[in-house]
């Protein structure tokens, strides 16, 4: 697969904050790649960056070969999918479509005809018929979506940049459209880079997934693997399913503050040492339950369980204080109920874990 | 203490206060219907008659009141004050325009520009005819007086616009330019359109402020005068009802111009709706 | 990573940077020259010009004092200055008095917002006047058989018309303050109308009267918008010629007053120094404002 874009060190200060702490990716042409990242990771300004809103104060970047990072925002050919869908308000469903065509600067399209026929066909693509003449104000957010998708896409950008695109739907309309864009893009050939907050969001979405990490990428790879494999402590936290537990490695052990747990899976260098383990890999058994073989545990001190619908999310304080989850699907069995602020055993296989030192 | 008792008594207040703005217009309206020649600007009203309108327009015979010279004044007025609306606003929306992304030396610029509203008329209006006297220039209501006008009401738009950019979503002109559309095509389509109720208050302002200056015109223009000039002149010489029954006129216009800025306004506003619209969603 | 590399990479942003900031510079040039030359350029030469040298008629440009020293040893010059002073701070305070009450009930008191902005708008109106207007409209009201003495005689609250109400300091303060108090209404209004309701309210659960709340809250909090409406009006009523002209009979004369009839009789250099003395002082009342109160801080 050929690269579309490619970033070298890019940096980019705001007073004495770094947004961009060197940041070098490259992605791959015609796929949808996620970019997750928690509020204030840079994310939003990493996209602003590519498409020529700011300016990085060094690095490179690369778009389809060549270079630019010095060219204003019109003359990079890359689109934009703003969060707020950024409408023009004073213009019709159908004039925001045709914008981009009939003004840019390069090759714009002057035969009324063509432009009412691309208009058109992409209307009919994002699922706008009859909305034509409406003004923007009088569609529903869901349909604000698709005017800004169709006015990006209409103008065949190579490229499309989304700032957290689902971000002002309602949860509904949120998976609808996962599914929607996706089908969008692969009739269009085009690349999405799909910027959220969401990590299911993001792993739902992305053929590729780079997760960024106080102003730097932490990790990218395909879902499957940043889902089970994440490269950092921190990555681990984003995804928000797995249990991290600090500590130190000691032998064929890692010594935690709630106690000493066998080590198995796979270990990565991180600088804190970091035992992970996912919130579905745990099971809750009675207090004094003997550990089977190649197993480990620790015991808690159930509070809570909060009911999702597909699994049964289990709370438990360990020694130390702190909180630790475990997921139940419920395809696997039924809900079993337990005595709240009664001890149980929470075990799991050691190879399941994830081990940072 | 008693609070409702306060505002009882502040709201009396209120009623006060505006009689006391309202009051002398009033007085001089009634006094504009005074009979003519002989009655003069003070009360008891002799007979109501609408002669010093009449006289205003040279409607009347000849008598020993000489009519105010508002024709040639009139159109001066006019003149300059829509060039003057029209270099400022111009100059209001492409300086608050370059405030939109912070440059160095902005605050001096900012108080540069702010210094042209604050300085008062005399002291520029001086400055002015001794400029044009050492260069050697010929003062004139349309040469140095209109750029001191401009000086005046350029802040004014200036302020207004600067407010206006504050609340105005960039995200949409990047959203164009992402599109492929040129910075100057994307202000000409995209922002133009949005700011254009801005542009019409900071008009609006640029119009009126130079329609009513006299102090910069006073020591900037040549022997041509301008409306106020013509006001002016009456202050050294007895007033006569007809300086009334002007002002009555001059008031009725500026409400008709304050019409057709609310007409022009309510055509925008459906847009402004949709703009306040999207912001919700 | 490398030196060569650090090079590399910076070029870019070095290119761009300047062109972001020659788009700003394009755009507020024409502005900046315009105040520089017609601003800026002859409030210089009115400085300059001040210390020409005047002869009856006409003015050379050799540098001398003498229009300063005339200035500062003339009784008429002098009587000008202190005039300005006092007529300036009487206006300052009763602008302030009168306007505050009214500024108290439309910020604070109103709480309907679309009655609140009838009554700022109903302030504004009378600027839709021409200014002219506004001042002569005082003569029909004020003079000898003007309105104001015709309804104190009908009323039998005097039995000779007050003549002292027209042509006088007296004429000249009210015309001043009914033109002007807008501006203080309008900027106070503005600051009380930003108070947190319930902060008064809380005030008021403590058991404190209304003199309390208004002295411990309510003043401290406006104190910003007085500070703009005292610049505001100060700024305008320096720079007055009109009003005393129109209403005072000749009986006083301001600085803008003895500039105009300097500018009359071709004393260019005596009025340039009459506007470069109205400069300072006007400078130095803003300044000492500004002071009073942190604008940036408050706004």
């Amino acid at each position: 697969m050929t690269a579309v874009l490619h970033l070298r060190n890019v940096v980019k200060q705001y007073g004495d904050s770094r947004a961009l702490d060197g940041v070098s990716l490259s992605l791959p042409d015609n796929s949808y790649i996620s970019l997750l990242g928690p509020s204030g990771s840079g994310k939003t300004t990493l996209l602003r960056v590519i498409a020529g809103f700011e300016q990085p104060e060094a690095g490179e970047i690369r778009f389809q070969g060549a270079r630019i990072d010095a060219l204003p925002p019109h003359q990079r050919g890359i689109g934009f999918v703003f969060q707020n869908f950024a409408l023009f308000p004073h213009l019709s469903v159908e004039q925001n479509i045709a914008f981009g065509l009939t003004n840019r600067a390069i090759d714009p399209v002057t035969d009324g005809e063509v432009v009412r026929r691309k208009v058109k066909d992409m209307i009919a693509l994002v699922g706008l018929t009859g909305l034509e003449d409406r003004g923007v104000s009088q569609i529903s957010g869901g349909q604000k979506q698709r005017v800004a998708l169709a006015r990006t896409l209409v103008t065949e950008p190579k490229m499309v940049l989304l700032d957290e695109p689902l971000g002002a739907l309602d949860a509904n309309l949120r998976t609808r459209m996962r599914s929607e864009l996706r089908s969008i893009r692969e009739r269009c050939g085009v690349t999405f880079l799909h910027v959220t907050g969401s990590e299911t969001e993001a792993l739902a979405m992305g053929d590729t997934v780079l997760v960024l990490d106080r102003a730097r990428i932490a990790q990218q790879g395909d879902a499957d693997t940043i889902y089970n494999r994440p490269s950092s402590p921190a990555v681990a936290r984003f995804l928000n399913c797995y249990n991290l537990l600090p500590g130190q490695v000691s032998g064929e052990s890692f010594v935690s503050s709630v106690g000493t747990l066998g080590l198995g899976g796979l270990r990565q260098t991180a600088a804190n040492p970091t035992y992970a383990i996912r919130y579905d890999r745990v099971s809750i058994r009675a207090k004094d339950a003997a550990l089977a073989d190649g197993e480990t545990g620790i015991d808690g001190t159930f509070i809570a369980s909060e009911y999702t619908g597909s699994a049964v999310n289990a709370f438990f304080t360990l020694a130390d204080g702190s909180i630790f989850e475990v997921e139940q699907h419920l395809s696997h069995a039924a809900p079993s109920t337990f005595e709240p602020q009664a001890a149980y055993r929470l075990a799991w296989k050691k190879e399941d874990a994830l081990v940072y030192a | 203490m008693n609070a409702n008792g306060i505002k009882l008594g502040l709201a009396f207040y209120t009623t006060l206060f505006l009689v006391f703005l309202y009051g002398p217009l009033v007085v001089l309206a009634i006094l504009s219907f005074q009979t003519g020649p002989e009655g003069g600007p003070q009360f008891p009203i002799i007979e109501w008659s609408t002669y010093w309108y009449k006289h205003l327009f040279g409607l009347t015979p000849p008598s020993r009141i000489a009519p105010l010279p508002i024709e040639e004044g009139l159109v001066r007025s006019l003149v300059l004050a829509v060039m003057t609306m029209i270099v400022s606003t111009v100059l209001g929306v492409t300086s608050a325009q370059a405030f939109r992304t912070r440059f160095k030396g902005s605050g001096v610029v900012f108080y540069l520009i702010v210094l042209g509203m604050m300085v008062p008329g005399v002291l520029v209006g001086l400055g002015m005819a001794l400029v044009a006297n050492t260069l050697g220039i010929d003062r004139h209501w349309w040469g140095t007086t209109f750029v001191l006008h401009v000086v005046y009401t350029y802040p004014f738009a200036f302020l207004v616009m600067l407010a206006i950019f504050n609340r105005f979503d960039p995200s949409v002109e990047e959203a164009a330019w992402s599109l492929g559309v040129t910075p100057a095509r994307t202000f000409r389509k995209i922002t133009f359109p949005l700011i254009f109720p801005g542009v019409l208050s900071a008009m609006l302002f640029a119009f009126t402020l130079s329609y009513d200056e006299f102090s910069r015109t006073l020591f900037a223009s040549g022997r041509d005068l301008t409306l106020p000039l013509a006001i002016y002149g009456t202050f050294s010489v007895e007033v006569h009802p007809n300086v009334f029954a002007f002002g009555v006129l001059t008031t009725l216009f500026s409400f008709a111009l304050l019409g057709t800025y609310a007409v022009l306004m309510s055509l925008s506003v459906r847009r402004a709706r949709r703009v306040l619209v999207q912001e919700d969603a | 990573m490398t030196m060569p590399h650090l090079v590399d990479d910076t070029a870019p942003a070095a290119v761009t940077l300047p062109k972001a900031r020659a788009g700003n510079l394009w755009l507020v040039a024409p502005g900046v020259l315009w105040m520089t030359l017609f601003l800026v350029l002859p409030i210089a030469m009115m400085v300059y010009v001040s210390f020409w040298t005047q002869t009856t008629f006409k003015i050379e440009p050799t540098l001398t004092l003498q229009s300063w020293i005339t200035f500062f040893s003339s009784d008429t010059y002098l009587g000008a200055l202190w005039t300005t002073i006092r007529i300036w701070l009487i206006v300052l305070a009763t602008t302030l008095l009168v306007g505050y009450p009214a500024a108290l009930f439309v910020g604070l008191f109103v709480k309907n917002k679309t009655l609140q902005t009838v009554l700022l708008v109903l302030c504004v109106i009378p600027f839709w006047t021409s200014f002219l207007i506004r001042v002569l409209a005082w003569r029909p009201m004020l003079g000898k058989e003007g309105a104001i003495n015709l309804i104190l005689m009908k009323l039998g609250i005097v039995s000779q018309p007050i003549e002292v109400l027209l042509f006088s300091d007296l004429s000249v303060i009210i015309g001043m303050t009914q033109i002007y108090c807008v501006f203080m209404v309008g900027p106070i209004a503005f600051m009380l109308g930003r108070i947190d309701p319930s902060i008064i309210e809380a005030a008021q659960d403590l058991g404190a009267g209304f003199w309390r709340i208004f002295r411990t809250i309510i003043l401290p909090l406006s104190m910003p918008g007085v500070v703009v409406g005292a610049i505001f009006v100060s700024v305008m009523v320096l720079g007055e010629f009109a009003t005393s002209a129109a209403l005072s009979g000749r009986k006083v004369n301001l600085l803008g007053n003895i500039i105009v009839t300097q500018v009359g009789s071709l004393k260019w250099a005596f009025a340039a120094v009459a506007g470069v003395v109205l400069t300072i002082l006007m400078g130095a009342v803003v300044a000492v404002l500004l002071r009073v109160v942190d604008l940036r801080k408050e706004l």
